[in-house]
C-alpha cells in the first residue's frame, strides 16, 4: 500500500459525500492508503476574487500540514489542486514571498517547505496505478455504456502550471472508462465550464451554462456523464433539475463520479459507493448495464 | 477589526491597494508589450455568450489605464475563471489574472462584494471551510448526514482562534 495524505478541501467533505465515500471504497483496492490528517482548511481558491494573498496563505498552510507528515498529497478537487499547485510554483520562484507566508504560518506552528508531490484522482489512477492494474480488478464490465466525460476546468487549465491532464485533448478519463468496459466518445462541449464558479454572483446564468451542456449531452444520446470534480458534480447532479428549469428542458442525464463507476465495475456494493446520494437518475445506468446493480 | 468590517470594508485599505496596484502595473506593462487585440480570448470566453464579458477589451482598458472604470463595473464579476483565455492566448497574456487582480482592488477599495462571496469568506474565517457540514438529500427523498454516509469526522483547523489570527493578518496586512 502506498500512503497519500488526503486533502479533502471544502465541498467534498461538507456535501459531496458520494465522491468521498466512493474514493475511500475503491482506491484501497488499488493499493492506495488514504491518510486523514487534522487541521485542514479551505485552499483559498474560491476566495481568490476577494484577496489573492489569502489564497496563497491558505494553500501554503494546507501543504505545510501534509509536509509535516512527509506525505505526498491526493487532492480530489480540481480547484484545490490548482490552488495548491499554483502556490507551490509561486513560492518556489519567489523566496521572499515564501518567507512572508511562512511568517504568517508560524502562529500555528507550521512551516512551508515545498516538498510534497501533488496528485489528483485521475493522474493517480492513470499514471501511478496504471490502466493494467485497474483492468485486473474489473469483475463487472460497464458494457454498452457510453459516457460523456467532464474533468473540471482547473484540472487541465492553465497548462503552463503543469496540470494532470492535457488542456485541449484530455483522454485519461476516457482511457480509464475503456478498461472498465465502457465507451467515452468525444463531444464538442467536452472542455466547457459547468458554470459553477459563477454561482455566488449570477446563479441563473450559472445554471444556464450547466443546463446547456447537459441538454447537449442528452441530445447526443450518451448513457450518462462521468466526472471528477465536486463543484461540477454539484452543478450537473445536485442542481440538474434546476438547471433544466432554467434552460426550459426536461433533463434526465445520469451523472456519476468516476470513482463510483470504478466501484461498480469492481463489484463494490452500491451502498459503499453512496449511489443513493446522486440526485440524477443514475438507476438508468445501473439497470441499463446487465449484471451491475441488478 | 471584526469579520464583518473586513467584508464590508467601510474604509479603503490604503496599503493593500498599493500592493495590488503594483501587481496591476506589472500586468499593464506585460499587456502593453504583448497584446495585439486578436480577441482569441473573447472568442472562447465562457462568460462572453451569456454575460457579454469581452476579455480583449478588459486588456485594452488596462493598457489605457482605465482602472477605476473597471473596478466600478459589475463586468469584472462575470468571469467564470475557466482559464480558457490564458490557455489560448498566442502572446501568453492572461486576462483571467487581470480580472482577479481588478476584483481584489475593487474589494480593497471598499466596493461592495457581490453575491455569496461574503458568506463564503465569513465561513472560511470562522470555521476554516467555505461552508459547514451539510445534511444532504438522497434520491429517495430522505436525508443523510456525513456520519450516516459512513465518513470519518471532517478535518478542520484545530485551534480556530489561532487560525483566524493567521488569515486575519493576511487580509489586514500593511505592506
Amino acid at each position: 500500500m502506498t500512503k497519500y495524505a488526503l486533502y479533502p478541501g471544502c465541498l467534498m467533505p461538507t456535501e459531496q459525500y458520494g465522491y468521498e465515500v466512493s474514493m475511500r471504497s475503491t482506491l484501497p483496492l488499488l493499493g492506495v492508503e488514504l491518510v486523514d490528517l487534522e487541521g485542514f482548511s479551505c485552499c483559498g481558491e474560491p476566495l481568490k476574487s476577494i484577496n489573492q494573498m489569502l489564497t496563497l496563505t491558505l494553500s501554503a498552510r494546507n501543504l505545510a500540514i501534509c509536509e509535516k507528515e512527509g506525505l505526498d498529497i491526493l487532492i480530489p478537487c480540481p480547484m484545490c489542486h490548482l490552488a495548491l499547485s499554483e502556490t507551490k510554483k509561486i513560492l518556489r520562484e519567489d523566496p521572499k514571498m515564501k518567507e512572508r507566508i511562512n511568517s504568517k504560518l508560524a502562529g500555528e506552528g507550521l512551516v512551508y517547505k515545498g516538498t510534497s508531490k501533488l496528485f489528483h484522482v485521475i493522474d493517480l489512477l492513470h499514471d501511478v496505478i496504471g490502466l493494467d492494474a485497474i483492468k485486473e480488478k474489473v469483475v463487472k464490465p460497464l458494457s454498452d455504456l457510453n459516457f460523456a466525460t467532464h474533468y473540471g476546468c482547473h484540472l487541465f487549465r492553465p497548462s503552463e502550471l503543469g496540470r494532470p491532464v492535457d488542456s485541449e485533448n484530455p483522454q485519461k478519463m476516457e482511457n480509464i472508462l475503456e478498461v472498465l468496459g465502457a465507451k467515452a466518445d468525444d463531444y464538442a462541449e467536452k472542455l466547457d465550464c459547468c458554470g459553477g464558479p459563477l454561482l455566488p454572483v449570477h446563479p441563473e446564468t450559472s445554471l444556464t451554462k450547466t443546463g446547456q451542456k447537459l441538454q447537449s449531452i442528452q441530445e447526443q444520446g450518451f448513457s450518462g456523464m462521468a466526472l471528477s470534480c465536486p463543484w461540477c458534480h454539484k452543478m450537473y447532479d445536485s442542481k440538474q433539475k434546476k438547471a433544466g428549469e432554467t434552460v426550459g428542458a426536461k433533463l434526465n442525464v445520469p451523472v456519476l463520479y468516476l470513482t463510483q463507476l470504478i466501484g461498480l465495475a469492481f463489484g463494490v456494493e452500491e451502498d459503499k459507493l453512496a449511489l443513493d446520494l446522486n440526485l440524477s437518475p443514475v438507476e438508468k445506468v445501473l439497470e441499463g448495464d446487465q449484471g451491475v446493480g441488478s | 477589526m471584526s469579520i464583518t468590517d473586513l467584508t464590508s470594508r467601510a474604509e479603503a485599505q490604503v496599503a493593500e491597494r498599493k500592493e495590488i496596484n503594483e501587481r496591476l502595473q506589472k500586468l499593464q506593462e506585460e499587456v502593453s508589450d504583448f497584446c495585439y487585440q486578436c480577441a482569441k480570448c473573447t472568442s472562447g470566453c465562457e462568460a462572453h455568450k451569456l454575460l457579454e464579458l469581452e476579455p480583449h477589451k478588459i486588456v485594452a482598458l488596462l493598457k489605457r489605464g482605465l482602472i477605476d472604470e473597471m473596478i466600478n463595473s459589475d463586468m469584472i464579476w462575470t468571469c467564470m475563471s475557466c482559464f480558457k483565455c490564458k490557455e489560448r492566448c498566442p502572446q501568453k497574456v492572461a486576462p483571467v489574472n487581470i480580472l482577479f487582480t481588478l476584483k481584489n482592488l475593487a474589494v480593497a477599495s471598499g466596493k461592495q462584494v457581490p453575491g455569496d462571496f461574503t458568506a463564503m469568506l465569513q465561513s472560511a474565517m470562522g470555521i476554516g471551510l467555505i461552508q459547514d457540514i451539510q445534511t444532504v438529500p438522497t434520491r429517495a427523498g430522505e436525508t443523510k448526514t456525513r456520519e450516516q454516509a459512513g465518513l470519518p469526522p471532517c478535518s478542520k483547523p484545530k485551534d480556530p482562534a489561532k487560525f483566524q489570527q493567521t488569515i486575519m493578518t493576511v487580509a489586514m496586512e500593511k505592506v
